[in-house]
C-alpha cells in the first residue's frame, strides 16, 4: 500500500499574523506549521502503513523555508518527503496548485491512495484534494473519518450533515480526512532526530513537467479582489427586570428577534 | 564566528515537539498534580515514550545521549508548561544523575540499570543531604563498610526527591546515587558514591511535606544495614564528593533554565491579564508603575536565561575537553544563583499585579513562586553558589571553610 499525503504548510495559528497591504497573509515572514487537518491525514496514512505495510510519501508545494514542515511529517512516520518549490508557482490558486500537485504525483507514479486534510486552516476552501483527484482521473471521497482497506478497495465512513455514509471506493483513490478521524501522534525524540537526518527531495516546475502558464498567478483564474475583516461585536445587553422569569422571557424574545429558532 | 545565539534546527524541532506534548498532557493537569501531590502515571508513561528519560544515556544502552543544551531546551519547555515544576524536576534530576551514572558507573551496573533507565522503567535520583549535613557535605555520617563483594550502609538521608516515584511509579523501581563515607577519617576524600535502589531491604521512609512542587515526592529515610552490591559503586572509592559536585553542576544549569522559563511564562500570563484588566478606565498595562518593573524583570530574565544556557554550553565544552571542571562549576553556580533570585522577584511582583486574584490558589503564579523558592536551597543553596563564585574569582586561598 503506497500512500501519498498532501501536506500544506500554513501560518502557525499561535504566532501573530502579518497581512500584506492587499489583505493577504505575508507568508514569507510568518512561522509555518503543518496544517492541522493534514496532521490527521498524515496520522491516517502512517496507521495504514503500520497495518498493511507499504510506504508513505508526503508532498508540499511551498516556499523553500517550508521544508521544516515536511520534517514534522517525517518525524510522524512518513518515509519520504518532496517539496515542490519554485518562484513560478507563487500565487497559485487552488486550481493551479492542484494541477502542480497532480503532476508531481504522476511523476511519483506508483501509489494506491492519496490522503489530505479536509481543508486548510488558512484558506479553508477544501478544494485542493478533490481537484487533484479530478486531474488524476481517480475517485475521491471528502470528509472521511474511518478507512478500511479490502481487496483493492477502501471502505470509508464519510461524515455528512446529520449522519454519515459508508462508501466502497476502488483504488487508487483520494480521501480527505476529518479532524475527528484520529489523534495525531506526538513523535518521540528519536523520531525527530531520525527525521532530521533524512533528505527532502526538492522539485521545481521543470522537474514535474508542468506548463508554466498554468501555474502561479498567471495560471490562476481566481483573483482576490478584497479581503475584509469581519468584526463581530457583542451587544452586551443587560436585562434588569427584578423577576427571573421575566428576565428569561425577555431574553428569549430578544433571541427570537435575532432569528434564533427555539426548540423546546 | 564563534558566538552564536541560535539554536539548531534540530533543537527547534525538539522544542516544538516537547511543547506540543507538554501543552497537551501536562498544562491542563498542573493544579491536579499539585493538589494530588503526584504526577499521574499516564504523564510519566508518555514522558518515557517520548524518550525523556533517555536523554543522558548513551545509545548503546538504548538512550539518546543528547548534549546539555538540547537537554536544557527540553526542560525549558516542560517548565513553561508546568509552573509547579514537578515534571521538570522528575526529568532534570534523572537527566543530570543518569549522566553521572553512565559516566562513572561500572560496566555490569550500566548493562543492568541504564537500559531500564533509558526506557523510563527505572528512575535515578540523588541522595546527599542528611539531617546534619546539607551545604556542608563533608559532615555526612552515613557509612558504608565493605563485606565481601557488598557494602553495608548505615545512616540517614534527608529531603530526597523522587522517593515515592522510584518506589511505586516506575515499573522497575529506581534509586539514588547516594553519597556515603567509606573512609571517614579522610574527610571529603573518604566519600564514595553508590547507587542504592530505594526498594532495598533496610530502608525506612518518612515523607516530608513541601510548600510547593508537590507533584514530586520528598522524603527522608534511614538506611539500616542496607546491602549494596559492589558493582553499584559509581566511580572509585574516595571520589564521591567530586562526582557529586559534577552532577550538581549539570543539575544547577538545568535548574537555572527551569527558573527562567517559569518566570518568563509567569510574566506572559501576567501580561495577558494586565492588558485586559482596567483600573481608572485604562488597562493596567498602560501604567508605567507596572510597565517599568515589567520591562526590568523581562530583561533580567533574558539575561539570566543567557547565563543558564552559557552554563549548559560550558558543560558541553567540558564534555568536548575544552573547559575545566572549575570553570564549569563557576558558571553553573552563577547561573543558578542569578536565575533563582531573578525568578522569585519577577513572580513576586507579577503576583501583586494580579491584585487579590494573585493571592488565590487558582492563580498559577502561586504554584510558580512556591516552586522556584525551593531552589534557594535545593541542589546547592544560594550562599553556596556565592562561595563557589567567590572561590573562583578570589582564589582558593580565600575559601572561608576547608
Amino acid at each position: 500500500m503506497n500512500i501519498i499525503v498532501l501536506v500544506k504548510p500554513v501560518p502557525d495559528p499561535k504566532a501573530p499574523v502579518r497581512l500584506k497591504p492587499d489583505g493577504t497573509i505575508d507568508r514569507e515572514k510568518v512561522p509555518l506549521t503543518v496544517n492541522l487537518y493534514d496532521k490527521h491525514a498524515v496520522e491516517a496514512a502512517v496507521r495504514i502503513k503500520e497495518k498493511y505495510g507499504g510506504k508513505v510519501i508526503a508532498i508540499s508545494m511551498a516556499p523553500p523555508h517550508a521544508i521544516e514542515v515536511l520534517r514534522e511529517a517525517l518525524a510522524m512516520g512518513v518515509d519520504d518527503a518532496i517539496l515542490l518549490s519554485d518562484k513560478r508557482l507563487a500565487g497559485s490558486d487552488t486550481l493551479a496548485t492542484s494541477y502542480a500537485l497532480s503532476q508531481a504525483i504522476r511523476k511519483i507514479g506508483d501509489f494506491d491512495l492519496i490522503l489530505c486534510g479536509m481543508e486548510s486552516t488558512d484558506g479553508n476552501t477544501g478544494h485542493v484534494g478533490p481537484e487533484v483527484a479530478e486531474f488524476l482521473g481517480i475517485p475521491h471521497v471528502t470528509y472521511v473519518e474511518r478507512i478500511e482497506i479490502r481487496d483493492r478497495h477502501v471502505i470509508v465512513k464519510r461524515l455528512v450533515e446529520g449522519g454519515y455514509e459508508i462508501l466502497k471506493v476502488k483504488l487508487p483513490a483520494l480521501l480527505t480526512i476529518t479532524n475527528t478521524a484520529n489523534e495525531p501522534r506526538i513523535p518521540t525524540i528519536r523520531d525527530v532526530l531520525k527525521a532530521r537526518r533524512k533528505t527532502i527531495i526538492v522539485w521545481n516546475v521543470d522537474d514535474i513537467g508542468v506548463d508554466p502558464n498554468k501555474v502561479g498567478l498567471r495560471g490562476s483564474p481566481t483573483r482576490i479582489l478584497k479581503i475584509e475583516k469581519v468584526i463581530l461585536k457583542r451587544k452586551g445587553k443587560i436585562f434588569t427586570e427584578p423577576d427571573v422569569d421575566k428576565v428569561i422571557e425577555s431574553f428569549l424574545a430578544e433571541l427570537k428577534k435575532d432569528g434564533v429558532s427555539l426548540v423546546r | 564566528m564563534p558566538l552564536d545565539f541560535n539554536f539548531t534546527e534540530e533543537q527547534e524541532h525538539l522544542r516544538r515537539t516537547i511543547r506540543e506534548f507538554a501543552e497537551k498532557f501536562i498544562t491542563p493537569r498542573v493544579f491536579e498534580i499539585e493538589q494530588k501531590e503526584r504526577i499521574p502515571n499516564e504523564i510519566i508513561r508518555e514522558m518515557a515514550r517520548l524518550g525523556l528519560f533517555g536523554v543522558s544515556i548513551p545509545e548503546e544502552y538504548g538512550g539518546l545521549y543528547l548534549d546539555p543544551i538540547t537537554a536544557g531546551v527540553i526542560v525549558e519547555e516542560l517548565a513553561r508548561a508546568d509552573l509547579s515544576c514537578s515534571t521538570p524536576v522528575l526529568y532534570l534530576v534523572h537527566t543530570a544523575w543518569s549522566y553521572i551514572a553512565q559516566k562513572y558507573g561500572r560496566k555490569e551496573f550500566k548493562e543492568e540499570i541504564l537500559p531500564l533507565a533509558a526506557e523510563g522503567k527505572l528512575w535515578i535520583g540523588i541522595a546527599t543531604t542528611e539531617p546534619g549535613a546539607g551545604s556542608d557535605l563533608r559532615s555526612i555520617t552515613t557509612i558504608a563498610k565493605k563485606e565481601g563483594d557488598e557494602y553495608v550502609v548505615n545512616g540517614e538521608k534527608a529531603f530526597i526527591s523522587g522517593v515515592r516515584e522510584a518506589l511505586e511509579q516506575f515499573e522497575m523501581g529506581g534509586g539514588h546515587l547516594t553519597l556515603v563515607k567509606t573512609a571517614p577519617e579522610k574527610g571529603h576524600r573518604g566519600m564514595t558514591m553508590m547507587f542504592i535502589p530505594i526498594r532495598s531491604p533496610g530502608i525506612a521512609i518518612k515523607y516530608e511535606k513541601g510548600w510547593g512542587r508537590k507533584g514530586v515526592s520528598w522524603a527522608s529515610y534511614k538506611l539500616d544495614n542496607v546491602r549494596v552490591p559492589e558493582k553499584y559503586v559509581i566511580g572509585n572509592e574516595g571520589r564521591g564528593f567530586y562526582i557529586a559536585m559534577e552532577g550538581f553542576d549539570y543539575a544547577r544549569a538545568l535548574i537555572a533554565t527551569v527558573c527562567c522559563a517559569v518566570a518568563k511564562r509567569a510574566l506572559e500570563l501576567t501580561m495577558d491579564y494586565i492588558k485586559q484588566r482596567k483600573v481608572f478606565g485604562i488597562p493596567l498595562a498602560k501604567f508605567e508603575g507596572i510597565q517599568f518593573p515589567l520591562a526590568e524583570h523581562w530583561a533580567r530574565i533574558e539575561a539570566a536565561q543567557l547565563l543558564a544556557y552559557k552554563a549548559l554550553w560550558a558543560l558541553k565544552m567540558e564534555r568536548e575537553g575544552k573547559m575545566s571542571r572549575f570553570e564549569v562549576s563557576k558558571i553553573a553556580a552563577e547561573a543558578k544563583m542569578i536565575a533563582v533570585l531573578t525568578a522569585i522577584r519577577a513572580i513576586d511582583d507579577a503576583m501583586r499585579w494580579f491584585g487579590a486574584f494573585g493571592y488565590t490558589e487558582e492563580c498559577p503564579l502561586t504554584l510558580a513562586i512556591k516552586a522556584v523558592k525551593s531552589y534557594e536551597w535545593a541542589e546547592g543553596a544560594t550562599d553556596i553558589m556565592k562561595i563557589i563564585v567567590a572561590r573562583e574569582i578570589l582564589g582558593r586561598e580565600f575559601l572561608p571553610y576547608r
